[in-house]
């Protein structure tokens, strides 16, 4: 009985350490959420010179990353972005900020990149280029990887919520659901969203593990350690009472 | 009766009852300081708070287990050499204790809820004697608790232990109530000190580790209440199973029985006291909801079968019968009051709507300063006296027993009302020094710290006599 039990233990622990490593492979998302997006100073398409967060603090921000030269997903990223966002969402509580990370990209392309998405009179979109790429992809874990032979960057579709304060609250990857973007909408105005752990060092005893590909919580290695002492003490009382017989049958 | 177990016992009872006097002169200095009629500094302030809510947790959990321990003795034979040690752990652990709080100002609450034990800020070396006293304490106890449970499985089978023979028809062996609520209590015990061992052995792994290794949160609030609550419910329970051996027997009534009821409720208690501190997690709201909704029907089914059947057995033990009522039977009596009121006041907590308004308000200090300052210390107090007066071969005079009673009714009513009200005005708990914008706080804590110390008075006319009654028992030739 004693051999199943610790047989049982083994595989359950060996189980749940794999469910978190599999699961950290997930943890993009979730890279330098909680801290401050690098204060970049930016030039807005107008010719207007700010900072990301003096314009967070009017209103919180989502930011697009997109090069204007991109073949691939930085349009139909910002499509779905124009169309998902109005529906849903009241203006006033969110701003969106499209930046360049492209080092060629002139204010004369965001304006470009501008009328093609018919966002001219659009003021609750912002259109900027920065000279702090490298500071600013930093702060939000972005890492664009340029490939000479194609002349484009690879990299991920991503938006990164920014509340007044100007942390990151929230970042999205790739083209999301309408549900996303509300959630990210709440997050920069710093109301409750549901939340999950974040991969660090106290992970592996935890009780529960979010598994980021299903979005869904499974139970955890400290589960089990809560449940031990019951366990024991039962272990204990069976063992204690095997004990007093056995003394008194010898 | 062995003359040493006497001994031993007046020992306990000395101990638990000095330490409870500095331990009521802390709980009046914060009243006061909250009063602002003292100025204590906050460091002083949440150091005696630590001591206080510890050394109060500890010397009636170990005064339940002195009385258990002693009427064990009538059925089976007790270890007194597992009794002393556990004496000696108790006093060189709340030394250490001491040392930690009082000289190294450690002062993360009796809780240390995680991560407050590595927030230092106090004497480095505090928070490892913390630990270390912890673990002295917890391994006493738990050492203690195993050999009571030897003691009784030696004589009763498992199945006679926990009195599930009722569970069938005409059951052949009669299990005393004493037995099975020892049993019951004694399991859960060693549950929670086990949980107390993991928690401070996975507190000492971050401490070594110097940061390689990190707890995780939630895990340690679910550990820390797990063992917290359940010791804290657990040592009413030692309290309860002294009445249902002795309320009868000095009130000159017939012993109580166990019954198919008294024993489902009892066993029911075990499983659920254990699972009612997920309401502590309340606000946790990464935990699963499942768990908070078991916290609220656990914080049901833990309180209410047991208080149900301990109530219906001492009304109809009192109602229309000629009793002989002493000192001791009206503090069990009154005690078992106090227990339900405060226990009323608790499910009203744990109710989750109710949380909302009243987590962390000064209600939750008044629910379990009810079921403790008048419930379990009474219990305790009562098997005291009598132990005292009937082993000391001293007349005692009831002379004084009106004016005693008085004092603790009338203290700790107003003592408790003060806590009530400010709850439920929706004062915080545990402020070392009010905001302004909490207008009666000052006022209630006025209150509170002038009937606590009418409390005091009455709990000292006991230390007196009881002592004075033990030290003679201490000194005899043959007790
Ligand atoms: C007349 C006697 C007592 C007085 C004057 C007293 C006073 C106090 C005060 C003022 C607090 C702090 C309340 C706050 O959060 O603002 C407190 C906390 C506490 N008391 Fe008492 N108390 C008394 C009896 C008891 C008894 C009999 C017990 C237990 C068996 C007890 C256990 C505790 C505990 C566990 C805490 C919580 C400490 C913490 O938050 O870390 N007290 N008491």
């Amino acid at each position: 009985m004693c051999k199943d039990f610790i047989l049982s233990i083994c595989i359950i622990v060996c189980s749940q350490s794999l469910v978190y490593c599999q699961s950290s492979a997930g943890w993009k998302e979730e890279v330098n959420v909680y801290n401050k997006i690098y204060d970049a100073p930016i030039t807005m398409v107008s010719g207007k010179k700010t900072s990301i967060n003096t314009l967070a603090e009017t209103k919180p921000l989502i930011i697009a990353l997109v090069f204007t030269r991109c073949y691939g997903i930085c349009t139909p990223l910002l499509l779905q972005l124009k169309e998902s966002l109005p529906y849903k969402h009241d203006e006033r509580k969110y701003e969106v900020l499209v930046v360049s990370f492209d080092s060629r990209d002139k204010l004369k392309d965001m304006q470009r990149l501008r009328n093609q998405l018919q966002l001219n009179a659009n003021s609750n979109w912002k259109f900027a280029i920065t000279d702090s790429i490298s500071r600013l992809v930093a702060s939000v874990g972005f890492n664009p990887v340029w490939h000479e032979k194609i002349k484009q960057f690879e990299h991920d579709a991503l938006l990164v919520g920014v509340n007044s304060q100007g942390y990151i609250s929230k970042k999205l990857i790739g083209l999301r659901s309408e549900n996303d973007l509300s959630m990210m909408i709440s997050s920069i105005n710093n109301i409750f969203t549901p939340t999950y752990r974040l991969p660090g060092k106290s992970a592996m005893l935890s009780c529960f593990n979010y598994n980021p590909v299903t979005g869904k919580n499974t139970p955890g290695i400290g589960l089990l350690l809560i449940a031990l002492p019951a366990i024991l003490s039962m272990l204990v009382l069976i063992v204690i009472n095997k004990l007093v017989h056995r003394k008194e049958e010898i | 009766m062995t003359s040493r177990l006497k001994k031993i016992t007046s020992l306990w009872i000395t101990t638990v009852l000095l330490l409870f006097v500095i331990s009521i002169i802390l709980g009046i200095t914060m009243r006061f300081n909250q009063a602002e009629v003292i100025r204590l500094s906050p460091i002083t302030f949440y150091t005696d708070m630590t001591v206080h809510g510890l050394t109060m947790i500890g010397i009636w959990f170990v005064a339940g287990m002195a009385a258990v321990n002693f009427i064990m003795e009538r059925y089976v034979k007790t270890s007194k050499f597992v009794n002393i040690l556990a004496l000696v752990l108790t006093v060189v652990g709340v030394l250490m204790f001491w040392a930690s709080t009082f000289i190294g100002k450690f002062h993360a609450g009796w809780t240390f809820l995680y991560p407050l034990p590595f927030k230092v800020m106090w004497s480095a070396w505090a928070t490892p004697l913390f630990l270390y006293s912890l673990a002295v304490l917890a391994v006493g106890w738990l050492i203690w608790c195993i050999s009571l449970i030897a003691a009784m499985l030696k004589k009763y089978s498992i199945t006679q232990v926990f009195a599930w023979q009722y569970f069938k028809k005409g059951p052949k062996e009669e299990t005393p109530p004493f037995i099975l609520i020892s049993m019951i209590t004694l399991v859960g015990i060693v549950t929670c000190l086990i949980t107390a061992i993991v928690l401070v052995v996975l507190l000492f792994a971050e401490y070594y580790s110097k940061g390689t290794f990190v707890n995780d949160a939630l895990l340690m609030k679910n550990l820390t209440y797990f063992f917290g609550h359940a010791i804290a419910n657990e040592m009413l329970y030692l309290g309860l199973a002294v009445i249902y051996e002795m309320f009868a027997e000095i009130s000159g009534r017939p012993k109580w029985k166990t019954t198919w009821y008294v024993s489902l409720a009892w066993n029911c208690t075990l499983f659920f006291i254990l699972t009612a501190f997920f309401h502590h997690l309340y606000m946790d709201f990464v935990q699963p909801e499942g768990l908070q909704i078991l916290g609220q029907l656990a914080s049901y089914l833990a309180s209410l079968p047991a208080a149900g059947v301990t109530v219906f057995s001492i009304v109809v033990a009192v109602y229309r019968t000629k009793i002989n009522w002493t000192l001791a039977n009206l503090l069990f009596f009154i005690g078992v009051m106090g227990w339900v009121v405060g226990g009323l006041g608790a499910v009203i907590d744990a109710t989750i709507s109710n949380n909302f308004v009243l987590h962390n308000t000064l209600w939750v200090p008044a629910h379990f300063h009810t079921y403790n300052a008048m419930g379990n210390v009474l219990f305790s107090l009562g098997f005291f006296y009598w132990f005292s007066v009937n082993f000391s071969n001293s007349r005692h005079s009831e002379k004084l027993s009106a004016l005693k009673l008085f004092l603790l009714i009338v203290g700790g009513i107003g003592f408790l009302a003060a806590f009530y009200i400010g709850g439920a005005d929706s004062i915080p708990r545990r402020y070392s020094n009010y905001p302004a914008e909490f207008v009666h706080a000052k006022t209630l804590a006025l209150i509170g710290g002038v009937f606590a110390s009418i409390y005091l008075i009455g709990i000292l006319i006991f230390f007196v006599n009881i002592t004075r009654r033990c030290v003679k028992i201490l000194f005899s030739q043959s007790a």
